[in-house]
């Protein structure tokens, strides 16, 4: 594995240049291990540094700001070497904030505080110092002057603006189908069934799809494969499989009917997530480039 | 007089929606630190996160931390700061539990960097005592980590391998932090 050179203030602009070029290059495995391998948190976890510890479980630490805003100002550090919190597993990320919600009535209780700050930065703009993702937990009294947000109005025109930059990518992410799309998937299948062909019988009052356990039923020699318009025209009815209620499956009680029909509710709602993730992925791409701004 | 989120969220017209669900909202509020700033509210009113149910405090977070990576592209932001004020003097504005997702650029002219408050070496220690023993009664989740088994358990073969060997661990660890417990306490005993 690449080691990068004991001191990195001392490169000069053309050797620095160079490393540029080669942490580029690097698999994300190999990123990912130098990061980790560079980390002063990745090193408190281990216990090569270091640190007080507070609270420690399978996926995180928590440990005393050396630092501090306030007296209890505490750090909470998944595991695992993430750099910003859209890295983070949700599992993870959950979890996380289920410790900071135990610790921060813990902070309440024993240390006399009025109230909590939980805070975290993402990204050198935000004033990410360390490239492992921190949660701050920390203490906090009246008029203390810790993270004081200037607010403003914000007038309504803006707002919208804004609206429309996040919405859609907010609902790609969230896995939210836009109404726009249900229409567009309702109007695709209705040219379809002028193309279909139909199943009957040359006795039958019924017609079925090719698939329906009755059309599969009905005996080689009488079988009729017919269009839609000539379906039309022969007055016959639909069979449940035409109309869309319930495909009859061939030899299937009711039981594993119900049974049949779930998986393919379940795959309905895997749907959003697949793409989700796989946005995910992507993000993490580029976000990836935001982490290695730390290097 | 009612709370500025509860009202909100009854009358949908005080503030842009981006997202809605039957457990919480993501809004676009007038009276922000910047423009862009998103703001992640349950539906229930919890006055501070203490307060919120563990299944929602999930939601918000989650619903939290993809709106901090929706920003990133669709704001063109170079990072995302995380903040949830807890309580009046952690200067909380609504009382109503909520994250808020602030895009952030270079130059944007916000600065969340605390004074550092350096600490004598006993107050330290005093601290670091005091917060450890807390520290090491907190039990996460207990009921949710259970379900949460029994459903693996009842899901496929092959992971359940991997599944008995970090309950394993758990178990291992859960002894060791227990006797370490007792042994401290026991030292304690005049």
């Amino acid at each position: 594995m690449a080691k990068l050179p004991a001191d990195l203030s001392k490169l000069t602009e053309e050797q620095r240049l160079e490393l540029e070029e080669k942490l580029k290059k690097m698999p994300p495995e190999e990123l990912k291990q130098l990061q980790e391998q560079q980390c002063i948190f990745c090193q408190i976890i281990s216990g090569k540094v270091p640190s007080k510890q507070i609270y420690e479980d399978k996926s995180c630490l928590v440990i005393l700001d050396i630092n501090p805003a306030a007296k209890g100002h505490l750090l909470l550090l998944p595991k695992p070497h993430y750099a910003i919190m859209p890295q983070i597993p949700e599992k993870e990320i959950k979890h996380l904030f289920l410790v900071s919600k135990a610790l921060s009535q813990v902070l309440l209780k024993s240390l006399n505080v009025d109230g909590t700050t939980i805070f975290a930065a993402n990204g050198l703009a935000a004033g990410q110092r360390a490239q492992h993702f921190i949660l701050h937990l920390i203490p906090r009294k009246s008029g203390d002057g810790v993270l004081d947000l200037p607010e403003r109005i914000i007038p309504q025109d803006i707002i919208e603006k804004v609206k429309g930059a996040v919405e859609s990518k907010l609902n790609e992410l969230l896995g939210v189908r836009n109404e726009n799309m249900a229409v567009a998937v309702q109007e695709e299948p209705l040219p379809k069934p002028k193309e279909e062909k139909f199943t009957t019988s040359s006795a039958a009052k019924r017609y079925h799809k090719e698939k329906c356990a009755f059309a599969q039923n009905i005996p080689e020699d009488k079988k009729v494969i017919l269009t839609k318009e000539e379906v039309m025209a022969s007055g016959k009815e639909p069979c449940t499989c035409v109309t869309g209620k319930r495909i009859p499956l061939k030899n299937k009680s009711k039981a594993k009917l119900n049974t049949t029909e779930e998986p393919a509710k379940k795959i309905e709602l895997k749907k959003p997530i697949e793409t989700k993730s796989k946005i995910k992925k992507e993000a993490g791409a580029s976000l990836d480039d935001i982490a290695g701004l730390f290097k | 007089m009612k709370c500025e989120y509860c009202e909100i969220i009854e009358r949908k017209d005080k503030a842009q929606i981006l997202y809605e669900d039957n457990d919480a909202l993501i809004i676009l509020k007038d009276l922000v630190a910047i423009p862009g700033q998103i703001t992640v509210i349950p539906k229930q009113h919890f006055t501070i996160l203490e307060m919120v149910p563990d299944s929602i405090l999930n939601k918000c977070v989650v619903l939290a931390q993809k709106v901090g990576a929706a920003v990133f592209d669709s704001l063109s932001a170079e990072g995302t700061n995380l903040l949830i004020q807890n309580g009046l003097g952690a200067g909380q504005k609504v009382p109503h539990f909520a994250i808020e997702v602030i895009p952030r650029r270079d130059g944007d002219g916000l600065n969340f960097q605390w004074p550092p408050k350096p600490l004598a070496e006993d107050e330290i220690d005093f601290v670091y005592t005091l917060l450890k023993e807390e520290g090491e009664k907190i039990v996460i989740g207990k009921d949710e980590s259970k379900s949460e088994q029994e459903k693996n358990k009842n899901s496929k073969k092959e992971e359940k391998g991997v599944i008995t060997a970090t309950a394993g661990e758990t178990e291992i660890k859960l002894k060791k932090e227990g006797d370490n417990y007792l042994l401290k306490s026991l030292k304690r005993v005049p």
